[in-house]
């Protein structure tokens, strides 16, 4: 579904990213994990169209959307989750979402998708009134990923869902994760929390100052010798 | 915060909240003053200062839309107020003079409103092109010192629009004795000319479906949602060019369409931009950058200083005193009375 070859990226001048490449198919649950400035958000953001990369390719659904801008990569079905959530801090639980399904002219539909974004989230419904800006962390980051899946994307990228997050709110996002995935969304999740991670992915690689060095069946990632040294301290 | 607010604490509270907050108090000061010099003075001060206002409102609205959403402090704004009117002169004089030679009644309830509209729809178009040859161009080139390099071009498109006007057109004043040849209405002892009346309905009816449109709308939750947060618009998918322009738009074709509204009070001349720039920009300061529903009381409230000004001081003293204010008030609340949406302009 997606696939990613020798991806060169960066910002101004600073290359992030070497000859990156990595491929999804359809229902996979994949893990990108790698140390802080390995480039994890990078790639994501340059597939995402935020960024656009100095090299490579990058093949969604067997058209290159190499250097396509995020507003119509989003389109194609590819929904990207940031770091930083960019949600519209003014507005509230109930637009931000309506924005999110912003591609979709179809009223009824959007409402359906947004009674199924509360059915995961109920939290949310309970506080749908409420302005972006004023949720706890945990709040916006389902928000976030809520209105991520507005736009019904069959690919979602999620940067750092754990992030500042208590341990049970990021079991609960983890689980949100899961149910989608068993909706049949494929998903494209950066962690580092690589424990946890790799415990609920199928696939995993591994980036590491700029470069993939290594992947595979998450099971394996956990036992490799390298992953347990450098991510998981055994 | 307001919204939580609301589904937790009782009314008495929130009221008192609202009370004694800055904005607050000057909503309650600013009726308490009008009503105080209505009774001194008469209802006619409530009267300029509605029509005055609403109009005011409709242009603070579009000069503070286009900072809020495009981060453009536009000090061309007034060049639109003059085009509008412009384009309402030519547009509604012919048809005045074939009037008088061949009188319709229809014809003549409607035409003026053929010639607010096309003024709407010009200024809405010189946005547009404003945006795409000038500030998109910018956009693309370098974002760096963004607010002082748009700030400087639109300095640059006011004199520049200025000298084509008059080198077009002359320096001479074009103007309208009135819109409706009608006689004026009484209202509550206060003889209300049709022209100020119709003003003052058509900037209400345009600010109610402006308001509709940025809050119930799709297309305007777009809108605000780029002011808000520009990546997030971009990744739920939202044309970013498309919505900057749609805010030129509406910004300029506002502009125009108050001037073409006050066309019977402010004749076309080439600088006839810049007092309603300046108040403008009152309006926008008072309330807080970038705050657009504020920006509609703030208009409401500068028409007020004006119109208590010029009866009580002197017309002279018109601008005097609503700088002097916002001078004061800058002092103690630097972000505006309102506060502003926009907090991170700088940061963008």
């Amino acid at each position: 579904m997606l696939e990613v070859k020798n991806l060169n990226s960066g910002y101004g001048f600073l290359q992030v990213l070497w000859d990156v490449s990595l491929k999804i198919t359809e229902g996979e649950f994949i893990a990108l994990v790698g140390p802080n400035g390995a480039g994890k958000s990078t790639t994501l953001k340059t597939i995402a169209g935020l960024i656009t990369p100095k090299g490579g390719d990058i093949i969604f659904k067997g058209e290159t959307i190499t250097g396509t801008p995020a507003n119509l990569t989003s389109r194609m079905g590819i929904s990207f989750v940031s770091e930083s959530l960019n949600l519209f801090t003014n507005m509230s639980i109930y637009e931000n979402l309506l924005l999110g399904a912003y591609i979709i002219e179809d009223k009824q539909e959007q409402l359906d998708t947004i009674d199924f974004v509360f059915g995961l989230f109920p939290r949310l419904k309970a506080r749908r009134n409420q302005l972006a800006g004023t949720l706890s962390g945990g709040e916006r980051k389902m928000l976030a990923i809520a209105r991520g899946i507005m736009s019904k994307p069959s690919l979602l990228m999620v940067d750092e869902p754990s992030l500042g997050l208590a341990p049970k709110l990021t079991l609960d996002v983890f689980d949100a994760l899961e149910t989608l995935r068993q909706g049949g969304m494929t998903i494209l999740l950066v962690e580092q929390n690589v424990n946890t991670t790799l415990h609920i992915t199928d696939r995993g690689y591994v980036l590491e100052q700029g470069q993939m060095i290594l992947e595979g069946p998450s099971k394996e990632l956990l036992e490799n010798d390298h992953v347990k040294k450098a991510f998981l301290g055994i | 915060m307001k919204e939580e607010v609301l589904l937790k604490e009782p009314f008495l509270v929130v009221l008192k909240r609202w009370v004694t907050s800055a904005g607050g108090i000057t909503i309650l000061l600013a009726v308490a003053a009008a009503i105080a010099a209505a009774i001194d003075a008469g209802p006619f001060i409530l009267v300029n200062t509605i029509v005055t206002g609403g109009m005011w409102a409709l242009l603070s609205l579009g000069l503070s839309l286009v900072f809020g959403v495009m981060n453009i402090p536009n000090f061309a704004h007034g060049e639109f107020f003059l085009i509008g009117s412009l384009t309402a002169y030519f547009a509604f004089n012919p048809i005045r003079l074939y009037l008088k030679d061949n009188p319709s009644p229809f014809l003549s309830a409607i035409a003026p409103f053929l010639g607010i509209f096309l003024a709407f729809l010009v200024g809405a178009l010189l946005g547009v092109i404003l945006e795409k040859l000038i500030f998109s161009p910018l956009r693309k080139r370098s974002r760096d010192q963004w607010v002082m390099n748009s700030f400087l071009l639109t300095v640059g498109i006011s004199v520049v629009i200025i000298n084509n006007v008059q080198l077009i057109w002359g320096a001479n004043f074009k103007g309208i004795p009135s819109y409706w040849d009608v006689e004026p209405l009484d209202f509550f002892g206060v003889n209300l000319s049709v022209d100020r009346l119709a003003a003052f309905l058509l900037a209400v009816a345009t600010l109610i479906v402006f308001w509709y449109f940025m809050r119930r709308t799709q297309t305007g939750r777009a809108v605000r949602a780029v002011a808000q947060d520009e990546t997030g618009a971009l990744l739920v998918g939202i044309n970013l060019n498309s919505i900057l322009s749609l805010t030129m738009a509406l910004s300029a074709g506002l502009a125009a369409m108050a001037g073409a509204s006050l066309l019977f009070i402010f004749p076309a001349y080439p600088t006839a931009g810049l007092k309603p720039l300046y108040v403008a920009w009152y309006v926008v300061i008072l309330v807080g950058l970038g705050n657009v529903s504020a920006a509609v009381i703030g208009g409401f409230i500068v028409a007020l200083l004006q119109t208590l000004t010029s009866f009580y001081i002197g017309t002279g003293w018109e601008d005097v005193i609503p700088t002097a204010v916002i001078i004061i008030m800058l002092i103690f609340k630097p972000s505006g009375l309102f506060g502003s949406e926009v907090k991170g302009v700088h940061e963008k």
